[in-house]
């Protein structure tokens, strides 16, 4: 099984980034598709793991710079080769996640009113 | 029922005559031959076994058990490709969409020329192809298909496009329906047939490299589920572990020349089509292709389940966000392309999986555009309400005229491009210059190292390539069959 250490970089990138993306997620269900996201994150080949670990520094850095919200709408749309498939890769992850789980949650992020 | 063992017991080494690495659509065919031919067979699994229907189809937890790293594979490039690849007995045969494609004559005889492939007879292959429908009971859904695949199939119609229901290797109940059929994967088929002949499968087994002396291998070093490790002697080796980690075993082992310099791929590009009735199915995907455009192109359709979906529209997410409500209305087809690009494997020391890159060319990229205006334009004409296109900028297309603006807008770059067909990263054939291994997947350079798996095919088919692989396959193990008993 993946180690769950080497994949808690990605954990606080991947929370904003869901906070900001599916603002009306509650905070139990964003746990849940976060932990997902650091789980297969830590089963990525190596090669790929290793470079995600780089990019989650990076982007981890950010997140302590200044408006965290404007941060997170920067760098989820950042048009630069692989860099940019960090962001990809994490909302990727999460939302294949929440919408085979929950199918019927709402585009952002709420639960469908059946689920109430 | 689980029928793998462990091979090593208590133990931490085994001789056996003749070892499989891998028990995908190579290695299973190749063990049940050899085994039920006399010989001593051990074949050896990374991943796990898992009964079929244990687990729901294409969904994430599919992913997680049976494919390797939980499906979440890349080839590096611009623009990178998603690929995925089975991990568990059975391999790929146990996770894919079952579709049956015989390999096409004129790529054969393209291989056999270009590659300088021996004795590639197109009636032998053709024979063998008749056998293998008959054992994984090759056939066409019973009654109506889906109807998402019925969409696909109207839209091309409606155009004048050729198109058909490609057969499946399923078996159906009595009176059963499209939805009702069961998978006659490997380990259904040839896993069992092997075991039965006398052959051991283990699962949970990893090869690390092939301890080589001069020209001959004769052990595999591997590591067991627990982490220990453990030692595989033999006189024989067929490696079979797909077309990226055949390429990377080799390398690992310290074999050089044509390995993993050439990987081939189909790359893929999707859209999600919404209709005014709920087409959606949550676990499996339609039969039909337009095969209009082929070799050059193809589209089907995929898993659509509402995560999938959710993926399908990521690209473009604030701008279609809102259809992900209407998921049960909505089903993902994609554009499949034969690419004239190439990729690579490649070993690194001191790294468990190898790096993987493709590079798209500028036809193929043109290709892609063209390809997925026209799966919009065939969505349309089967009545889709709107086509929602997977890359980021897409527009809606609600009428043709908006395709021209698909067309426009779309750059490889900017698309989630995949591809579930990898092939050609051993290439077979006499010719030094472009092949890996000969004419029946013997590795050059080595006396007793076989490859017998998609990694043999000279290019990517065009079309869904188990068919083209396990006959290959079942060819190179009968010519083998017939030295070694003779001798």
């Amino acid at each position: 099984m993946p180690s769950r250490s080497s994949a808690s970089r990605v954990t606080p990138y991947a929370d904003a980034l869901l906070a900001r993306d599916l603002p009306a997620l509650d905070p139990q269900r964003r746990g849940e598709a976060v932990e997902f996201v650091a789980i297969r994150v830590a089963d990525l080949p190596a090669p790929m793991k290793l470079a995600v670990g780089i990019l989650a520094v990076v982007f981890d850095l950010g997140l302590s710079l200044g408006s965290r919200r404007t941060y997170i709408s920067v760098s989820s749309r950042l048009p630069i080769p692989f860099v940019s498939e960090y962001p990809r890769l994490i909302r990727s992850l999460a939302f294949a996640y929440v919408w085979e789980k929950w199918p019927d949650t709402r585009p952002d992020g709420g639960r469908a009113q059946v689920e109430a | 029922m689980n029928l793998s063992k462990d091979a090593f017991g208590a133990g931490d080494h085994i001789e056996v005559e003749v070892l499989i690495i891998g028990s995908g659509a190579g290695g299973s065919p190749t063990a049940a031959l050899l085994a039920e031919a006399g010989f001593d067979v051990l074949i050896v699994e990374e991943g796990e076994w898992y009964d079929q229907g244990s687990i729901k189809p294409f969904s994430l937890d599919q992913m997680e058990k049976q494919y390797r790293s939980g499906g979440v594979t890349v080839a590096l490039g611009r623009p990178s490709i998603a690929y995925t690849e089975g991990r568990c007995a059975g391999g790929g045969t146990e996770v894919n969409s079952g579709l049956y494609k015989r390999p096409p004559h004129s790529m054969l005889t393209k291989w056999r020329d270009g590659y300088q492939i021996q004795n590639l007879e197109l009636d032998d292959i053709d024979d063998i192809a008749d056998e293998i429908e008959r054992d994984l009971s090759v056939s066409y859904v019973p009654g109506e298909s889906t109807l998402a695949s019925q969409a696909l199939a109207r839209g091309a119609t409606s155009l004048g496009w050729q198109n058909g229901e490609i057969p499946r290797w399923m078996s159906y109940p009595e009176r059963g329906d499209a939805l009702s059929g069961k998978r006659q994967s490997m380990t259904e088929t040839y896993l069992p047939r092997a075991i039965n002949a006398g052959a051991i499968l283990s699962t949970g087994v990893r090869v690390e490299r092939l301890e080589m002396t001069d020209a001959t291998a004769g052990a595999a070093v591997v590591e067991r589920r627990d982490g220990k490790a453990g030692r595989i002697s033999f006189r024989h080796v067929f490696v079979c572990c797909g077309a990226i980690h055949t390429p990377a075993l080799l390398q690992r082992s310290g074999i050089k020349g044509n390995i993993g310099k050439s990987l081939a791929v189909h790359p893929t590009v999707k859209l999600s089509a919404k209709f005014s009735e709920e087409i959606n199915v949550d676990n499996d995907v339609p039969v039909h292709q337009v095969t209009e455009f082929f070799p050059h192109s193809s589209f089907g359709g995929s898993a659509s389940q509402a995560g999938l979906l959710a993926l399908a529209l990521n690209d473009n997410w604030r701008a279609f966000r809102g259809q992900i409500t209407d998921w049960r209305r909505m089903s993902v087809y994609y554009a499949a392309i034969t690419s004239e690009g190439r990729g690579r494997v490649i070993s690194v020391p001191g790294m468990r999986d190898p790096v993987v890159t493709y590079r798209l060319t500028k036809n193929d990229r043109t290709l892609l555009a063209i390809s997925l205006g026209r799966l919009a334009l065939a969505m349309l004409a089967a009545g889709a309400e709107a086509v929602y296109p997977s890359f980021r900028g897409a527009p809606v297309v609600r009428r043709p005229a908006d395709v021209a603006r698909l067309e426009a807008g779309f750059s490889a770059t900017k698309a989630s491009v995949m591809s579930v067909h990898l092939c050609s990263t051993v290439p077979m054939g006499e010719d030094p210059r472009l092949c890996g291994a000969d004419s029946f997947g013997r590795v050059h350079g080595t006396t007793n190292v076989r490859v017998n798996d998609a990694s043999l095919l000279p290019s990517a088919p065009g079309v869904n390539p188990q068919a083209t692989v396990m006959a290959l396959v079942v060819r190179n193990v009968r010519r083998f069959i017939e030295e070694n008993v003779h001798a």
